[in-house]
């Protein structure tokens, strides 16, 4: 893997001391601005959490950051009135397939436009690119007709007819997403940035297009695979418009739908909405964590000490 | 395309090195002959070509039909012919004008705050320390955070009683009619979309920058370069098709702004904060007419394609080495 | 980049080709398919209802629908859609014919959907309801016609009035139990309750109307109709608000707002959303504030040692009545295409029906849509509801009329520049009313 930029070991080795301490002094001024970005951005967030440990009735009003009276009962809420535990694996599946379907489709395809282009293909990938230029208020009635009529779905015959296709399903649900344009665009960028050099030589000696990719090319994306799935999932758990559109009953809720429940206009719920937000957003969370380590190239947190 | 250069270049010297022939575009010859190689990138590729192909240009063409056509989706008539009648009502339209120009002002003022914090971030947060990943992470969750619970923190952020203005009233100063001013509302909607595009665009930069090979900073510091000038002249120019891709990403996004907008203001104070998209989404949906939204579409479609065109040759175009 | 090349010609072309038979199956295949979706068996019933109050949803699942399962052997499917959702979602299904066989949404769309023959004329059936069911309904059931047709069967009355802090009245030395009866006694008290700093700045609002977007639609009809005057002609063909009324109106808006007498801060703002808590009548940030009934039961709840007066519609002065901005609320429809219409009637007969009604408007806090509801316990304990009912025979709807949204919106953009006094009320009305001409003619 390829390690990070300027180490703060390698700098030390072989340095004056002054030039260490000066090395040691912006390190910290790096991590204490670091920290203080995280809680600055984090202060929204913060507040829902605050607020879904508040009981209802004293929700909204106080400035605190600490709850007054924390109570769980937002959460118990969230978790009984609302059918969030089957969203909650809906919304997984989903994001799952999705997941895999960019790793590898996008992947695959941004790898081809960048390293083994072939004529037109230049062309063909802006055109692919320019389908996210389109503001998706005009795409979704052709996109929903289109779900509607996908063949032997549904009940649908060989030409689509006759059912509901994938309307109201949870295979509907990932079909804005499998392949999403932007992440072919990503790989691509990072494939042009890779050096041409280790594909020359894995052709000298015979390799085959399938292996220099897999072996070469894709283990030196890892950081970009990473990013590629933490956006695939993150895009996918957030959308709303989407399963709003598509389904009608409660076992194909999303994440997102059985959260609305608490966002009724004009009687917003804040306790069990903020509750219900973090619930939601700690799988998220735990998708970031776990791939944000892609791109440490390989080092651990404890291994570099200040 | 300039990026296509490189791609070319490098498939060049690949091709150099392997003995197998470039496809390198000769001028004037329209049809090239078809490699194995480029066999196996189309095959390669295929498969994205074929699904975005399906599920995303055919409602593409779609929306590009209708916008000549007069067709709300409740009609059970379909869409009618009604050629560029669309095209030539909005050219005419001062709100769809407005609209492109609070668009425009809102790409502005959103990118470069978002690239530049971003880049920033990035660089402190690459190298580990201890609860790097707890920054990382903090700096991330806007990205995730359910939009319409967020956005219910933020209407209370900026109420005429809430947090924003308690701090100013603390420190001396009088509060602000955030989101109900003409001079203030896009403002407080573009420090709510930097706050939840600050991660995407940081991770994206943290990503490129493993890329970078290390021996590049190991010679720099060889030649004396300090950290700023190891920055300049590795860092930045090895980020650069990551740079290409976050700008464009986020202008294709910013020009397509409609959500934080529609939770934080509805386009409003006197049509202040109404981008093209939200005017799309009222037309689409408010009004039921998906002939003239998808003929804004297009317009506002020509207009993204193109920047985001330009900035990217531009960006590539100063490529130093 | 390179000549386009033949290849790249041939997939645009059928990328065009694929979108355009999508285009005329999409839409062709309405017809034939619709309705087999939204019901496979004719025991099987497909609702949406409008809106995704919790409350509501829930005794809907829980009560009504198991209750009504039980009574018919048939199987309901009911799905909540809040009303900033239901338009995408109906208009994706009707495009596709998977509309579902039962639908609410407030009384501005019906006219559109009319127009397009996607909702069934229910006048047979409710000349089908005893004599005496007809005319407790009269009022709602009347501002759910198209053309004189019922479409619609309202499930609430919906109404907004002037909701006052009497302990702010009697400190302002005015009479807290005789609330003014015309705008200019509304003008002139309010401008005894509004409180300023040293800096003249407004601190407490003496009254506060809606002047979000809509809103602002909302509170000019009100107060267009006390001075006199209507929104549209008869026919729903032509704007009448640019009219002597209107100007009233709209000049007598603006002065709440603008101008050394203002008695209202905070232009723009929508308060009737927010939580309760923060409503600007509770914070004592405004000592009368239009509210809806649910918003004046919420704050009567929580603040029950609150002293709260509701004002009847005042008129402008030389008036004979005063009006409101309301009347019949959302409700139900039937989809033209179900094949279950008679099981759909059913349902919402079975909505409306006093015995299962009672306890559903009660769960949702609204305006019953029964006149004889003034003597039912919910409105009786209810400490403002009386008040809404009182009010019935002043509401004034927005026109029953096709395009009536985007109307609507391009009134709210000018009344909006009159009140930030980018134009005179005059010029705003005048722009307003050629744009809504020109809207409301594609009608004819």
């Amino acid at each position: 893997m390829t390690p990070d930029a300027g180490r703060p070991q390698s700098a030390r080795r072989g340095q004056g001391t002054s030039l260490k301490t000066r090395t040691r002094a912006a390190n910290t001024t790096r991590v204490v601005v670091a920290f203080a970005a995280a809680i600055l951005v984090l202060v929204p967030f913060l507040w829902m959490l605050s607020i879904s440990f508040t009981p209802e009735d004293k929700a909204f009003g106080s400035i605190s950051l600490i709850p007054a009276d924390p109570t769980f009962a937002n959460f118990i809420d969230v978790m009984t009135e609302t059918n969030m535990l089957r969203a909650l694996l809906n919304s997984a599946i989903v994001a799952i397939v999705v997941v895999l379907a960019n790793v590898i489709l996008a992947t695959l395809g941004g790898y081809a436009f960048a390293r083994l282009p072939f004529p037109g293909s230049t062309a063909v990938f802006y055109i692919l690119l320019s389908t996210t230029a389109i503001p998706v208020s005009v795409t979704l009635i052709p996109l929903f007709l289109m779900t509607r009529g996908i063949p032997l779905a549904g009940g649908n015959d060989l030409l689509g007819h006759g059912g509901n296709g994938l309307l109201n399903s949870v295979a509907g649900l990932t079909i804005p997403y499998l392949v999403g344009a932007m992440n072919v665009f990503l790989a691509r960028q990072y494939f042009i940035s890779a050096s041409p050099e280790l594909a020359e030589a894995a052709r000298v000696d015979g390799a085959g297009e399938w292996r220099i990719f897999s072996r070469i090319y894709l283990p030196l994306a890892r950081p970009m695979l990473a990013v590629i799935a933490i956006f695939a999932f993150t895009g996918v758990w957030d959308d709303f418009l989407w399963p709003l559109v598509i389904t009608t009953t409660p076992e194909n809720q999303t994440v997102q739908l059985a959260l609305a429940q608490f966002l009724a206009t004009g009687n917003v719920q804040y306790g069990p909405l903020m509750a219900g937000a973090v619930v939601i957003t700690i799988p998220v969370l735990v998708v970031f964590l776990f791939n944000q380590r892609g791109f440490v190239g390989g080092l651990t947190d404890g291994s570099v000490k200040g | 395309m300039a990026d296509d250069t490189v791609a070319l270049t490098t498939a060049r010297r690949a091709g150099a090195g392997a003995g197998t022939p470039a496809p390198a575009p000769a001028p004037g010859r329209p049809r090239k002959r078809w490699t194995r190689l480029n066999w196996i990138g189309l095959g390669f590729a295929m498969p994205a070509i074929a699904y975005i192909g399906i599920f995303s240009i055919i409602p593409v063409v779609y929306g590009l039909v209708l916008s000549f056509t007069s067709y709300s989706p409740l009609s059970r008539s379909g869409p009618v012919f009604n050629g560029v009648s669309n095209y030539a009502h909005i050219f005419e339209d001062g709100d769809f004008w407005k609209s492109l120009w609070v668009t425009a002002r809102y790409v502005l003022q959103v990118l470069p705050p978002t690239v530049v914090i971003a880049l920033l971030l990035a660089v402190l947060v690459s190298r580990p320390f201890r609860g790097v990943g707890f920054v990382r992470s903090a700096l991330y969750i806007p990205q995730i955070v359910s939009l319409t619970a967020v956005s219910m923190i933020w209407l209370w952020l900026y109420s005429q009683n809430g947090f924003v203005n308690e701090v100013l009233n603390a420190v001396g100063l009088s509060d602000q009619h955030w989101l109900i001013s003409q001079s203030a509302a896009l403002n407080a909607a573009s420090v709510m979309r930097i706050w939840k595009a600050l991660g995407s665009n940081m991770v994206l930069l943290m990503a490129g920058m493993q890329s970078i090979p290390k021996d590049l900073y190991e010679a720099a510091r060889v030649d004396g370069a300090n950290g700023w000038q190891q920055f300049r002249h590795v860092t930045l120019p090895g980020l650069r098709s990551m740079l290409v891709y976050v700008v464009a990403m986020d202008i294709i996004f910013l020009a397509q702004g409609f959500a934080e907008i529609y939770v934080l203001t509805q386009g409003g104070p006197l049509g202040s904060t109404t981008t093209a998209n939200y005017l799309i989404y009222q037309q689409a949906f408010q009004y039921n007419q998906l002939g003239s939204a998808s003929s804004m579409a297009f317009v506002l479609f020509a207009l993204i394609a193109g920047v985001s065109l330009l900035s990217m040759r531009g960006m590539l175009g100063r490529r130093s080495s | 980049m390179g000549v386009i090349s033949r290849r790249k010609v041939a997939a645009a072309s059928i990328g065009m080709l694929a979108a355009a038979v999508l285009a005329l199956t999409g839409c062709s295949s309405n017809s034939s398919t619709s309705g087999d979706t939204a019901s496979g068996s004719s025991k099987h019933l497909t609702v949406w209802f409008p809106g995704n109050d919790p409350n509501e949803s829930k005794y809907v699942e829980q009560t009504m629908v198991p209750k009504f399962e039980r009574e018919t052997g048939a199987k309901v499917d009911v799905t909540f859609v809040d009303y900033t959702n239901l338009s995408p979602k109906l208009n994706a299904a009707f495009a596709a014919g998977s509309a579902p066989d039962v639908f609410g949404h407030g009384a501005a769309a019906v006219a559109d959907f009319v127009k397009n023959d996607r909702i069934e004329p229910l006048d047979s059936d409710v000349e089908k309801l005893s004599a005496s069911d007809r005319k407790d309904l009269a009022n709602a059931l009347a501002g759910a016609k198209v053309d004189g047709k019922q479409y619609m069967i309202p499930l609430q009355m919906q109404g907004w009035l002037l909701m006052y802090n009497k302990k702010d009245f009697t400190e302002a030395g005015l009479d807290p139990n005789a609330p003014p009866t015309t705008w200019e006694a509304v003008k002139s008290d309010a401008e005894k309750l509004t409180k300023r700093d040293s800096s003249g700045k407004i601190t407490r609002s003496g009254l506060l109307l809606q002047t979000e977007a809509t809103g602002r639609q909302q509170s000019f009809a009100t107060l267009i109709a006390s001075a006199g005057g209507s929104q549209l002609n008869k026919k729903g063909t032509k704007a009448t608000f640019d009219s002597a009324a209107g100007e009233k109106a709209l000049q007598y808006f603006v002065s709440l707002y603008q101008g050394p007498d203002a008695v209202a801060t905070n232009l723009g703002q929508d308060y009737l959303n927010e939580p309760t808590a923060q409503q600007p009548l509770v914070t004592g940030d405004a000592a009368m504030t239009i509210q809806t009934a649910q918003g004046a039961s919420k704050i009567a709840a929580a603040y029950p040692n609150g002293d709260w007066g509701v004002v009847q519609p005042p008129k402008f002065a030389g008036q004979s009545e005063g009006y409101a901005f309301g009347g019949s609320g959302p409700g139900m429809m039937i989809n033209k295409d179900s094949k279950n219409k008679t099981l759909a009637w059913k349902f919402i007969e079975f909505m409306i029906d006093p015995a299962n009604y009672n306890g559903y408007i009660k769960t949702i806090g609204g305006v019953p849509n029964r006149s004889s509801a003034l003597s039912t316990a919910y409105v009786k304990n209810s400490p403002v509801l009386g008040a809404w009912l009182k009010a019935s025979s002043q509401w004034v709807p927005n026109p029953n009329v096709p395009n009536w949204v985007q109307a609507r919106d391009t009134l709210d953009k000018y009344l909006e520049q009159a009140l930030n006094k980018v134009v005179t009320p005059k010029q705003a009305l005048k722009q307003a009313a050629s744009e809504v001409d020109g809207i409301l003619s594609a009608n004819g």
